[in-house]
């Protein structure tokens, strides 16, 4: 048992754990922070998705002694006790949130895109994504969400980029919204 | 732990407390935060006229906050992790079980095997599945024995311990060779075929006959599996007056309540299933699984007890697509109708029924497509191999065979010449068209469809 002190949140922790305990357990099952999920247990799926120093990793595949000394974001601290952070308010608004389950971890890897870069293509977001699985194939939904979210976090007056999709101009969203995607 | 502190550190908690035992004033854990979880209004307040109108999805706030709990999110106290340990191999019997070193492990409290089953079999048709394999082994990812453990790694390493001692039978893995009436049979002294099913209308021979062109083919689909991202899930606690309690990822909790009960020969109304929000189904999470092994573990250990599976036991020890193998004989005229169709369907359905029952009946009255034909024979079997079960999975055999007869559609257009959009079009239901069982349909919108969607995206312009 090794002390490790970190930070989860923006709360900082001291804990104890036997060697082998992965950061995902020492989340889940150790903090109560239930939000990553335990989908494959080998890094394939992406629902365990957190953000270590601000970077996307499977936390099913890190240990938590690698953590010591780093700074833990789970799905948990991305609300404020103000609102919803505009990716988890455009994953709402846009429907990219069937069964739920894979939701935290492509939130937290589309927020390590957003945070590197702003104004990201179609391509770019797809590429960020690509590590989480979605089995109710919400995939579409979640790259027009990426993009809604980057356009309210660079400011309304900002121009929504081309989304490199087929999109369906014949389909607009009600409200006059520019939207995009296949809806 | 920095986050925590004592709740009698509150005075208005410490003065409703101070009638409490000291053994009540216990740590509080503050919640991570406090979110904006305000009632989730859905914009669409009426359900008609929904078409068109935008809704959210109620239950979206709480996935987007990571606060939905799904069953691996739930503990109860005291609760023990459970493993099963599959027998890896397609076919055989069970010479012996020898599961005392497991039970000697520390931190194991629980071993079950097959033996300990009240009543050894389920199955939401016919109930030929065990919820662990006592005498015979059927396919690979039947279940042999489980521990219960205070850790889900003592019970991973408990498997490793559990000596199973097999006398290899011979495997049918093939669905064609499991038909021949030679051929070892998967529940014995059963056929392997253990569903059928015809349907005739008008006299095919005759019109195929007499058919202008006849097209022949076969068109095959694998075996698929849902892969939901959440894994099957459960956990079972007893109460102390034997009542037991099974939150479980199970879809049609009132059919796995009846099925639960029968196995552990209960009165249904012993038996309550929770079903919580589910990480994706597709038809998979739709019959019991390891609910039953669980109860037997809780009641062994005297403890709740959950159940995950692993990835691995998602794709061999649940069910999947029946694979299919579809012949297809179609008579056409040369104007491209379709005078005559002859369908035969053979589903290859693994160890156990399941649901294939529905799927072929469902696969049967789809098969010939949406289209008029005035005869049509389609023959379809179930049949037994010693493999990874076929079960429900979206559409139950429509996507398989609807597969087949749009793709022997487009040869015969190319073959006579015909647009693909009008031959679909010369051919398709029209509105009180009969379905192949004589069922009128109504509210037909084939043809109207097929206009939109090719007015859509220009099919009728010119292609380059």
């Amino acid at each position: 048992m090794s002390a490790l002190r970190i930070t989860v949140n923006g709360r900082e922790h001291v804990l104890s754990a036997p060697p082998e305990t992965t950061l995902l357990a020492l989340l889940r099952e150790h903090l109560g922070l239930t939000g990553a999920k335990l989908g494959c247990d080998v890094g394939d799926c992406g629902a365990c998705t957190v953000l270590v120093d601000g970077q996307a990793v499977n936390a099913c595949l890190m240990l938590a002694a690698q953590a010591d000394g780093r700074s833990v974001l789970t799905i948990e601290g991305l609300a404020t006790p103000d609102g919803l952070h505009p990716l988890q308010e455009a994953f709402e608004r846009h429907a990219a949130l069937q069964c739920g389950f894979c939701g935290p971890g492509a939130i937290l890897s589309a927020k390590a895109l957003l945070d590197a870069n702003p104004a990201p293509t179609g391509a770019e977001i797809r590429d960020a994504l690509a590590g989480n699985l979605c089995r109710c194939t919400g995939y579409t939904k979640m790259i027009t969400a990426v993009h809604a979210a980057a356009q309210a976090l660079r400011g309304a007056g900002a121009e929504m980029p081309p989304l490199g999709l087929t999109a369906s101009p014949s389909i607009p969203l009600p409200g006059g919204e520019k939207g995009g995607g296949l809806s | 732990m920095s986050d925590r502190r004592t709740v009698t550190e509150d005075p208005a908690l410490r003065e409703s407390l101070s009638g409490l035992e000291a053994s009540a004033r216990l740590p509080a854990t503050l919640p991570p935060a406090q979110f904006p979880i305000e009632t989730l209004v859905p914009e669409v307040r009426q359900q008609t006229p929904a078409v068109g109108q935008r809704a959210t999805r109620p239950d979206a706030r709480l996935h987007g906050l990571g606060q939905t709990k799904y069953i691996d999110d739930l503990a109860l106290p005291g609760m023990l992790h459970a493993r099963i340990k599959r027998a890896g191999i397609a076919a055989a019997r069970i010479v012996r079980i020898d599961t005392r070193a497991a039970e000697a492990m520390p931190g194991v409290m629980a071993v079950v095997t097959g033996r300990d089953v009240p009543v050894n079999s389920f199955g939401p048709s016919l109930q030929d599945q065990p919820v662990l394999a006592d005498e015979r082994v059927y396919h690979a990812g039947d279940g042999v024995a489980a521990v219960a453990a205070a850790t889900d790694a003592i019970a991973a390493e408990a498997l490793e311990r559990i000596v199973v001692e097999y006398a290899p039978l011979p495997a049918v893995l093939d669905p064609f060779e499991a038909m021949r009436e030679d051929a070892p049979r998967v529940h014995p002294p059963a056929s392997n075929v253990y569903a059928h099913k015809i349907i005739r209308k008008g006299d095919v021979e005759r019109a195929l006959a007499e058919a202008d062109r006849v097209f022949e083919g076969r068109w095959t689909t694998q075996m698929v599996e849902h892969v939901p991202i959440e894994p099957h899930a459960a956990i079972a606690a007893w109460d102390a007056n034997g009542r037991l309690t099974v939150y479980s990822t199970l879809g049609r909790i009132t059919l796995g309540r009846a099925d639960i009960a029968r196995t552990l020969a209960l009165p249904v109304n012993r038996v309550q299933v929770i079903g919580t929000i589910v990480g994706g189904n597709f038809g998979g999470k739709n019959e019991i699984s390891q609910e039953p092994v669980l109860a037997l573990l809780a009641k062994k250990a005297g403890r709740p007890v959950k159940g995950v599976f692993t990835r691995g036991e998602e794709f061999y020890a649940s069910t999947t697509r029946h694979p299919f193998f579809m012949d297809y004989k179609t008579g056409v005229g040369r104007d491209g109708r379709i005078r005559a169709r002859k369908v035969r369907l053979v589903l290859d359905g693994g160890a156990y029924c399941s649901w294939s029952e529905t799927t072929l009946g469902k696969a049967c009255i789809l098969a010939t497509g949406p289209y008029r034909i005035e005869h049509v024979q389609v023959e379809a079997f179930a049949v037994y191999t010693n493999k990874t079960v076929a079960g429900a999975m979206r559409g139950f055999g429509a996507p398989q065979v609807c597969f087949a007869y749009e793709s022997q559609m487009d040869e015969i257009a190319a073959a006579l010449g015909i647009d693909p959009l009008e031959i679909r079009l010369a051919n398709a239901f029209d509105e009180g068209a009969a379905s192949p069982t004589g069922q009128t349909l109504e509210s037909v919108v084939v043809k109207a469809s097929l206009e939109q969607a090719a007015a859509r995206f220009g099919w009728r312009e010119p292609r380059s």
